[in-house]
């Protein structure tokens, strides 16, 4: 058991060096560029709203860049493995495939860590060079927003053992929009009062509701997120992510790789 | 890059803002933003957007802001057209966005060239804003004004100021300004005392600058009164009217200034020995 955890913690360490050497965090120069010309432009422009408009572009950017960074580098952590044959050496090594599987996902999970970390200082900082209150209280929207990440790093993942990068791409993103819009199905009733009530509570239970995980304009009004709320939404997500994630190390280790 | 593609991107180059100037020259550095919107509803915007209302709701409230000020100062008829569904939208998005449905409501209420001059619409963006956030006494505060203000109906102010008074955290004269209304069904001072509100709720900007001259059109109208009230007292002491009003001063009637608030001089009416502020003065507003 130790032995697999410190092979899979090699994995996510080699997983994170080569998502740095890909300039992953390259998009942290434009979130540091964003960031300056807001603080500089919107005393002007919003009447009175800088510090919530400084707070919503700063929060959707980190949302914005964390989905497009799980996306396409969660697909391409196995299938491009697979695709420069560089697996078969690896898998030949002491290393179980359950150890490769989880070690690429904590290591993507440790880079969108990183990203968010320096996007919340880089927040921060602006507020505070705006003569504005660093707010601590951000971290409660960042939070569950890196769970939400790690959810969509799971399914790229899943979605990468059983097809192509770029299809795995493709669905990927559809399950996050889908999962954004979760409220649609919940209500769809509303709209169309002939759909039987046990379909879209099927659809709406199969569909993760990518909504539990943004609290954005909640903080950026200033509000607090309750502990509790945060307990559950932290349960929802490590559910959905072990299910995900388990699905993925499933296909992963029956996949034939002759 | 070798030495003849990298000259000719360094003779092409400095085309672009050759020809941003030209364009400006011909069209105009700073020109009104076209009066097109391809949305129309906030719920559409919303359903694009999962997840990003909040900045979306920014997005627009900015591009409000920029709208009413394009057409403001460049628009030669000034129709604001876009700014009711540019304010909806920004409201559907983020319905909590309070500075959206104060502001837009003197944007769209004040009489052109200043606003759209559609009051009833401001009303109804605040009535929106009330419904949306029931605790913000301001709100209703402002609804309140702008009944007054904007629509002279003194009884649905004093009882909207009297629902706001009621919010938890609201201000203690808001009561005794609505029993004013009531009593006396709106005077001059009752709008001083709004429009002062107004001037000391914003911070530096349009609304605080609005606030400020509809003020000093306040102190103009009053002058103008009292000098109207030396041209009655002129008319008791000499048995006819001034011919103009520097007779008042000659007459030992008027000691201040004959000109309003923007130096414009008052206009004097002879026949009729009424005092008014001339139209060609900033401080003039319709009746």
């Amino acid at each position: 058991m130790g032995r697999g955890l410190s092979r899979a913690l090699a994995v996510a360490a080699n997983t994170f060096r080569e998502t740095v050497r890909e300039r992953v965090l390259y998009n942290l120069v434009f979130f540091a560029i964003l960031m300056t010309l807001a603080g500089l432009l919107l005393g002007q422009l919003s009447i009175r709203q800088d510090e919530k408009i400084l707070k919503d572009i700063g929060l959707a950017a980190m949302d914005l860049f964390g989905v497009l960074i799980a996306v396409f580098i969660g697909t391409g952590l196995v299938s491009k493995e697979i695709e420069r044959r560089s697996l078969y050496p690896l898998l030949a090594k002491p290393l179980s495939r359950s150890e490769f599987f989880l070690g690429k996902f904590a290591g993507l999970g440790f880079t969108l860590l990183v990203n968010l970390s320096v996007m919340l200082l880089g927040l921060l900082l602006t507020l505070g060079a705006t003569g504005r209150r660093p707010d601590v209280g951000l971290l409660t929207a960042v939070y569950p927003l890196f769970l939400g990440l790690l959810l969509v790093v799971a399914f790229a993942m899943l979605f990468s053992t059983l097809t192509s990068s770029t299809l795995a791409a493709v669905l990927t993103v559809g399950v996050v929009v889908v999962g954004r819009f979760a409220d649609v199905i919940r209500g769809m009733r509303e709209v169309l009062p002939g759909v039987p009530q046990q379909l879209t509570k099927a659809l709406f239970a199969v569909v993760p509701n990518f909504a539990n995980f943004d609290f954005k304009s909640q903080v950026a009004y200033g509000e607090a997120v309750s502990a509790g709320i945060l307990a559950w939404v932290t349960l929802y997500a490590a559910a959905w992510t072990l299910i995900v994630l388990g699905l993925g190390l499933a296909s992963f280790r029956s996949r034939d790789f002759q | 890059m070798s030495r003849a593609p990298a000259l000719l991107l360094l003779l092409i180059a400095p085309l672009v803002p050759l020809s941003q100037q030209r364009i400006d020259r011909l069209a105009g550095a700073f020109r009104p933003q076209e009066e097109v919107l391809y949305l129309w509803s906030g719920e559409h915007v919303k359903r694009l957007v999962p997840g990003f209302e909040s900045l979306a709701a920014d997005i627009y409230w900015l591009r409000t802001v920029q709208y009413f000020g394009g057409q403001r100062r460049f628009a030669s008829d000034k129709r604001f057209e876009l700014l009711r569904p540019l304010i909806d939208i920004t409201t559907a998005l983020d319905p909590r966005l309070e500075v959206a449905y104060r502001y837009g409501a003197i944007f769209l209420s004040e009489p052109p060239p200043l606003g759209a001059g559609r009051p009833e619409e401001g009303v109804l963006v605040l009535e929106k804003g009330v419904a949306a956030l029931p605790d913000a006494w301001r709100l209703r505060q402002d609804l309140g004004f702008f009944h007054y203000l904007f629509l002279n109906d003194a009884q649905t102010a004093s009882r909207i100021l009297l629902e706001a008074a009621e919010v938890e955290g609201a201000a203690f004269w808001l009561r005794t300004l609505a029993a004013d209304l009531l009593a006396k069904g709106g005077d001059r001072e009752a709008s001083r005392r709004m429009w002062r509100q107004m001037f000391e709720q914003a911070e530096e900007g349009i609304i605080r600058d609005n606030a400020r001259s509809r003020l000093l059109i306040l102190d103009s109208l009053d002058t103008a009164d009292a000098l109207a009230r030396s041209v009655l007292e002129f008319e008791r002491r000499h048995g006819r009217r001034p011919a103009r009003l520097e007779e008042l001063a000659a007459a030992g009637l008027w000691r201040g200034s004959l000109v309003d608030a923007a130096n414009v001089p008052f206009g004097y009416d002879a026949t009729r020995g009424r005092v008014l502020i001339q139209e060609t003065s900033p401080m003039w507003r319709p009746e």
